[in-house]
């Protein structure tokens, strides 16, 4: 009997690991469902628009990422090469919440001078995965 | 023979030069790569003395205009390691202007036949852009033989 609690346990353990070590693993798709139950439905045509347009200071995002991000940018004021942004033509991206948010944190603040709403997250992301 | 004396002496001045060599250290923790690295290029720690460092970690979300937060974990442990391993020769361990790099007196010496229009073009964008022109700034060598100077 306790042999068999100690097998229970250990699974659930091994469980336990496994699903911690995936907690924060995504999908482009999980993320704008994420997104979407914040606010409301996507639109890709809004966040094509939001994307290209600039929100009252110097840069918009095409301003890094160009337009459409599926290549390989520079960054414009170090030149730095940025990978694509959309996650057709890098599956790395939008696969991690935490890595998502903040640099929707870090980039909505220099284009916007503040953050992102979540319907603009949304609109944002759902236009990206429609980029071949 | 005096000429021959002199040319020893001129290339033992001059060797400094040709000899900026910033390895990164060994122990670079990996969110250093994955947070500075992703706009620009990996600057070696011994490129800013430890109080600029600090200046520079203590202002991340008003990074050269841009917001560059860091979550409190990488925030520590990458200044942490940049301070340790901060610039200890007297020539790069000075107080920089505005915290940056390119407006050490070291800096500007040694960039100072690079014409204005040299910095803005394309292939460069910024003096921040090391590797536009230091063929192997990656590798921290940043030797005077390994210079390509883009055209546009």
């Amino acid at each position: 009997m306790n042999k068999e609690l100690t097998v229970i346990r250990i699974c659930l353990l091994a469980v336990s690991l496994g699903l911690s070590s995936f907690a924060n693993a995504a999908t482009p798709q999980d993320l704008l469902k994420t997104y979407e139950y914040q606010s409301g439905k996507a639109s890709p045509a809004r966040g094509e628009q939001f994307f290209n347009a600039k929100h009252g200071k110097e840069w918009s995002c095409a301003s890094c990422h160009e337009n459409p991000p599926n290549h390989d940018t520079k960054h414009i004021v170090t030149g730095k090469v940025i990978k694509p942004l959309s996650p057709n033509a890098n599956p790395a991206r939008f696969t991690d919440e935490a890595k998502a948010e903040k640099w929707f944190k870090r980039n909505c603040n220099d284009v916007l001078g503040h953050d992102c709403t979540a319907q603009e997250k949304a609109d944002v992301l759902a236009w990206l995965m429609t980029i071949k | 023979m005096k000429n021959f004396f002199t040319l020893i002496a001129a290339v033992l001045v001059a060797s400094p030069a040709f000899a900026a060599k910033m390895p990164m250290p060994s122990d670079m923790p990996k969110s250093y790569e994955a947070e500075c690295a992703s706009c620009h290029m990996a600057y070696p720690p011994r490129l800013l003395g430890e109080k600029s460092w600090q200046n520079v970690m203590s202002g991340l979300n008003k990074h050269f205009g841009t917001d560059a937060s860091l979550d409190a974990k990488d925030q520590k442990e990458i200044s942490v390691w940049l301070q340790k391993n901060a610039a200890t020769k007297q020539k790069y361990n000075v107080v920089a202007p505005e915290n940056r790099i390119t407006k050490t007196s070291w800096f500007i010496r040694k960039h100072d036949e690079i014409k204005a229009d040299v910095w803005k073009r394309a292939g460069v964008k910024s003096p921040a852009n090391c590797g536009a022109c230091h063929t192997t700034a990656a590798e921290g060598i940043f030797s005077e033989k390994n210079i390509s100077i883009p055209a546009k």
